[in-house]
């Protein structure tokens, strides 16, 4: 009798399946890898599980019995625990007070904090784990928050430990320390569930992989009946005879002249290089798609580019002349556009007009203003035409643009980045969250852009989209760029999908 | 001086270290101030001239606290709005109960305690242990504050919901609860130290009597660091610093007033600038929490 | 149906108000018809009550587009009564202290300085906040404090009348005063040029380039960022402009009304002209109609205190209760999810 079962789980949010119909088995003493791309379904379902969402329908079992699970709370009582992407950890407490919180220890409310202590130092030996009770959290390492985090789940009793993504925000040397402790908590008995999007790693610490893609199963196997390159291809697998890449312009060859050339950029975080120095090329009228699950610095590559972000190593080189010291504005005087992947926060501003959102970037420019005097009139103007060419639907040029459905948005953020005749556009997950009308439209103005000899980054993490519409793929994968392919319809998934996943051999 | 900074420090410094920060300290001590009078004059028994006063304190703290935790309003507006409105419901109510008199109605005044055999003591036994019950009251305060704060598990609540409160809400602390009890801690405190202005300070109410304490309690929080003691210590210079002023006066030196006057507030404005970087206040002070 | 709601929202709070209005009016045991007709007649009642409801709004319109502008960008500028008070130095200095000047030149010159000093006392709060992220609540409050104390020690100073033991300044020059507009009445220059700050307020706000990033700043400001606008540049310009309007306030008190420095010229208008900005949705016409709405209030209030001894601070009351209505209507309409905690 396995320790979880979930049965048949179907969420939908808005009209739009999360998981549809989705199983999951997991016995004691097992470490079990939850493997898919972003929007697979992966976190929503331990959602499901942990209580922070209520499934639709299905059935989740534990030990066999029947459970419903309402809240966080319910799932600790059932012997559950998840450690997050973001650690729930109160920065200025120890690391005693934050296992604790919440609980009525001994002598509530005056914690006896040595006995806490002792029990944390058993869990420790037993579990290998390195902490120091009385540490701040502020003051200790990433690698030992997450051990907080997890002992937490064992202070709790946890029999069932859900882990998000636990290697994202860790050095390779602190990965391995992880291992172990997982180790040693299969060997207790303990069922741990990982999320992840990182094939090397499931092939190295799971004894089984579940396979997500789209919300629904594709596969759950025992790791020795799988191989990376065959988990790839579950991950990532598309019906090729949707893969049509329009022809309208030749591909450039190796005499176009480069656009722009980033060379060496590399960005530190608080733990780790967020970039690593990261090189690459974009010729003039050419496609670059960039590959890659979200959070392997996409974003921070884009904002490097565009000037919100300083890297503290490297270059930035547009049409031959050095940019990486000039701000967003010079930038974009200099022809960089930007359509970045968090609309609603980075790229619009919701509560005000669409005349006003247009702006953003030219207001300070003739004719829009002149001499620090806006000209209401030319904007308004200008405002009324974009909309008619982007067929941006609004019930006027002065409605709020929190109004404007998600593809009008996103035109509207088209409509103001490609105006001026840009060099370079920096497109950051273009059309997620797009119908296919609208995304089709997307698709449509890059390629109009690429034909009049724009330069562009294509950063999505929707392989479909890289395929159709790039010239060249640079997959990137904590921070590196791990490989950069050529697209002449002969490329299979595969390849691209093992450098997603963090594996560079052709073969694994 | 000090005793009702002290006090309404430390309220104010429970609700800021759950994530509420109270402007509204100036209506909160009028009205304390108020209704203890009010009480006192009709009853004649100082008791329940305190208790009126503390019920006045927590009327306006809890408003407060209803307008940031359900509502979501911002603190700032919301504590500057009471600020308003105690003042002109003390003000209003004091007139219609009392006309425009020239005489200020008198209360009863608490008295001094002293301490048998303590205050016997030479030196010290006077200046401490002879003191109204306010001040023994305010010194059990600071010491208890402490110990829940710094010693008990609900202040290591009340200190995760000011931090980080998504985590203390995955933890099962209810968030809302605690800061609703913070805000009534805070008019309670509040309350205690307007009482103070009349039942023991001056004997008689008018209009705007606190006129800008409240301020400088918020003041004297920041000064102390939002630390029980740290309040305490702070109250404790400030008042120091008017007894200074004071005796200056009487002494004669052709130095005004208003230049000790601004002491605390230039002293704050550097602490606030010093701090820059050591950033000390509750990550998620002055932001409603949202659940879920 | 959005219209709809707003309407019947505003109503409502129209009517709370009005209602609790008329409690606390019955509750003095005044009558309500006695009470209504008195509170009119302090602002209709005679031209002169009118040009006084004029006078107090000047000041009230002045701080209040000063507010209003640092609320645009998301600046809490708590600081307008110390700005008012600096722009009252500022005025009284250069009228006493500077050599004899043509009137418009010196009174032009008065403002100005008045406009700079408050602008200065804003900047310092302002440029903490851009620059290193201070919260600016607490700072502008302080600086408040700091500058009703400064004042004190001027007129007991370096700028005290040495004919008179009060702590007061000389008077200014009788000829340097704002032009009076309705002799025998009070009403001065200074009401002139609040409608016409609100007007070049308006013009700044909408029709130029820096009113527009401030106001983008202040609803988005990682939108601006990413589109190249210096947050940091407007927290500082808007600052600036925010202090130096409540400065005119000041100046506008001193050259027009009370022709020295000295201390209370200001009945905490720094403070009620948050107030005016609030509920003129920091719009420059609605801080103009707020102005005088807030000023009408307090007059009439004044009179009906007089007559039916209804007190005055009805009117704090009204101010503090329309605030939390506005407010709250937002959360009416719209119920967080907080609502079921």
């Amino acid at each position: 009798m396995s320790l979880l079962s979930m049965q048949n789980i179907t969420k939908s949010f808005g009209g739009l399946y999360a998981n549809k119909d989705v199983h999951l088995t997991v016995g004691k003493g097992e470490i079990h890898a939850l493997l898919g791309e972003n929007g697979a379904g992966k976190t929503t379902l331990m959602n499901i599980l942990y209580g922070i969402y209520q499934a639709d329908s299905g059935s989740i079992d534990i030990n066999g019995v029947a459970v419903r699970i309402r809240s966080p709370k319910e799932a600790i009582t059932h012997k559950i625990g998840m450690v997050h992407q973001h650690f729930m950890l109160v920065s200025t407490l120890t690391v005693s007070q934050n296992i604790t919180l919440g609980l009525r220890e001994k002598g509530y409310p005056f914690t006896d904090r040595k006995l806490v202590d002792r029990k944390i130092a058993r869990l420790c030996d037993e579990y290998g784990l390195k902490v120091r009770p009385s540490d701040v959290i502020a003051a200790i390492s990433v690698g030992a928050r997450q051990r907080v985090e997890i002992i937490k789940l064992l202070y709790h009793e946890a029999e069932l430990l859900i882990l998000d993504e636990p290697t994202a925000v860790l050095t390779p040397h602190e990965i391995d320390s992880l291992f172990n402790v997982l180790r040693r908590l299969r060997k207790n008995g303990h069922a741990v569930i990982i999320i992840t999007h990182r094939i090397a790693e499931v092939m190295s610490i799971a004894d089984r992989v579940t396979v997500l893609r789209d919300g629904q199963n594709v596969a759950s196997l025992d790791i020795e009946e799988t191989s990376s390159s065959h988990l790839s291809e579950l991950m990532i697998g598309r019906r090729l005879e949707t893969l049509t890449r329009p022809v309208t312009a030749s591909g450039p060859g190796s005499e176009t002249p480069v656009r722009l050339s980033a060379k060496g950029i590399s960005l530190y975080g608080e733990t780790k290089k967020i970039l690593d120095n990261i090189s690459l090329d974009i010729g003039r009228g050419e496609i670059l798609g960039l590959a890659g699950v979200d959070g392997n610095g996409q974003k921070e590559l884009a904002e490097t580019l565009i000037g919100i972000r300083k890297s503290d190593d490297g270059q930035i080189i547009l049409d031959g002349k050095d940019i990486s010291h000039l701000g967003v504005k010079k930038r974009k005087g200099l022809g960089v556009a930007y359509v970045p992947d968090d609309r609603h926060h980075d790229g619009l501003i919701l509560d005000m007009d669409v005349v006003s959102n247009l702006m953003l970037s030219t207001y300070d420019q003739s004719p829009f203003s002149r001499k620090k005097l806006l000209n209401t009139k030319v904007c308004r103007e200008h405002a009324t035409k974009k909309t008619l060419e982007y067929r941006v639907k609004s019930s006027s040029v002065k409605a709020q643009v929190r109004c404007l459905s998600g593809g009008n948005q996103q035109r509207l953020i088209l409509a103001r980045e490609l105006h001026g005749y840009p060099k370079l556009i920096v497109a950051c997950q273009p059309t997620r969250g797009l119908d296919i009308g609208a995304e089709a439209f997307v698709h449509k103005i890059l390629l109009q852009q690429k034909a009049r000899g724009v330069s562009i980054l294509l950063i999505s993490a929707d392989l479909d989209q890289i395929m159709a519409l790039s010239d060249h793929i640079a997959v990137i994968f904590e921070g590196r760029i791990t490989g950069v392919l050529k697209n002449d319809g002969k490329l299979e998934l595969s390849q691209i999908g093992l450098k997603m996943a963090g594996l560079t051999g052709a073969a694994a | 001086m000090s005793t009702p900074l002290t006090l309404a420090g430390i309220g104010e410094t429970f609700s800021e270290k759950s994530g509420i920060l109270n402007i509204g300290l100036e209506g909160i001590m009028l009205s304390g101030a108020f209704f203890s009078f009010i009480t006192a004059y009709y009853t004649q028994n100082i008791t329940l001239g305190v208790a009126g006063g503390c019920l006045g304190g927590i009327f306006i703290s809890l408003i407060h606290g209803y307008l940031s935790i359900r509502m979501g309003i911002d603190q700032t507006i919301s504590g500057l709005a009471l600020n308003f409105l105690s003042l002109g419901l003390t003000s209003f109510f004091f007139l219609m109960a009392f006309g425009k008199t020239t005489e200020l109605p008198e209360c009863p005044v608490v008295e001094a305690l002293p301490i048998p055999l303590l205050k016997d003591i030479p030196i010290i036994g006077s200046a401490l242990f002879s003191q109204d019950p306010f001040v023994y009251g305010m010194l059990i305060v600071v010491i208890g504050s402490y110990v829940v704060l710094h010693k008990t598990e609900w202040g290591v609540n009340i200190h995760a919901i000011g931090e980080h409160p998504k985590a203390a809400g995955a933890a099962g602390i209810d968030v809302n609860r605690t800061r609703y009890i913070t805000a009534l801690l805070n008019g309670l405190f509040g309350g205690l130290a307007g009482s103070y202005l009349t039942l023991a300070l001056l004997g008689f109410f008018m209009e705007n009597i606190t006129s800008g304490k409240g301020y400088i309690a918020l003041v004297v929080v920041i000064l102390g660091r939002r630390h029980p003691v740290g309040v305490f210590l702070a109250a404790i210079l400030v008042g120091a610093a008017e007894a200074l002023q004071f005796r200056l006066q009487t002494m004669g030196t052709g130095i005004p007033s208003q230049v000790f006057n601004m002491f605390p507030y230039v002293i704050t404005v550097l602490v606030l600038f010093v701090s820059i970087g050591k950033n000390r206040t509750p990550a998620a002070l002055g932001e409603p929490y949202r659940q879920g | 149906m959005r219209l709809v709601r707003e309407v019947i929202s505003f109503a409502a709070i129209l009517a709370v108000t009005s209602l609790a209005a008329a409690v606390l009016v019955i509750a003095v045991g005044s009558d309500i018809t006695k009470a209504l007709n008195s509170f009119f007649a302090g602002i209709f009642g005679s031209f002169y009550s009118l040009t006084e409801v004029l006078v107090r709004a000047t000041p009230l319109i002045l701080a209040g587009l000063g507010v209003a502008v640092a609320f645009q960008a998301r600046f809490f500028n708590i600081g307008a009564e110390g700005q008012l008070y600096m722009g009252a130095v500022a005025a009284t200095w250069i009228g006493l202290y500077l050599p004899h000047l043509p009137i418009i030149l010196h009174l032009t010159l008065a403002m100005a300085c008045g406009f700079l000093l408050g602008g200065l006392w804003a900047l310092i709060p302002g440029f903490l906040k851009g620059q290193f992220q201070i919260s600016e609540v607490i700072n502008t409050i302080m600086f408040n404090y700091i500058a009703i104390n400064l004042v004190g020690i001027l007129v007991r100073t370096v700028m005290t009348n040495p004919e008179s033991p009060l702590p007061m300044s000389a008077r200014l020059p009788d000829d340097l005063h704002l032009p009076l507009m309705a002799e025998p009445t009070r009403l001065h220059g200074g009401l002139a040029i609040a409608l016409g700050c609100s007007v070049l307020v308006y013009f700044f706000l909408y029709k130029t380039t820096w009113g527009f990033e401030i106001r983008s700043v202040g609803v988005n400001p990682r939108a601006c960022s990413c589109a190249g606008i210096s947050v940091k540049k407007n927290i500082v310009v808007s600052s600036l402009v925010s202090g130096g309007l409540a400065g005119l306030a000041g100046s506008s008190e001193i050259l027009g009304i009370h022709q020295r420095l000295m201390e209370g010229i200001s009945p905490e208008f720094g403070y009620v002209a948050i107030i005016v900005a609030l509920l003129g949705k920091n719009h420059p016409l609605g801080v103009v109609l707020a102005g005088l709405g807030i000023a009408a209030l307090q007059m009439g209030a004044n009179t009906m205190q007089r007559r039916t001894g209804v007190p005055a601070s009805i009117s704090l009351i009204i101010m503090g209760l329309l605030v939390v209505l506005i407010l709250g209507r937002r959360y009416f309409i719209n119920p967080s999810p907080n609502a079921a905690a």
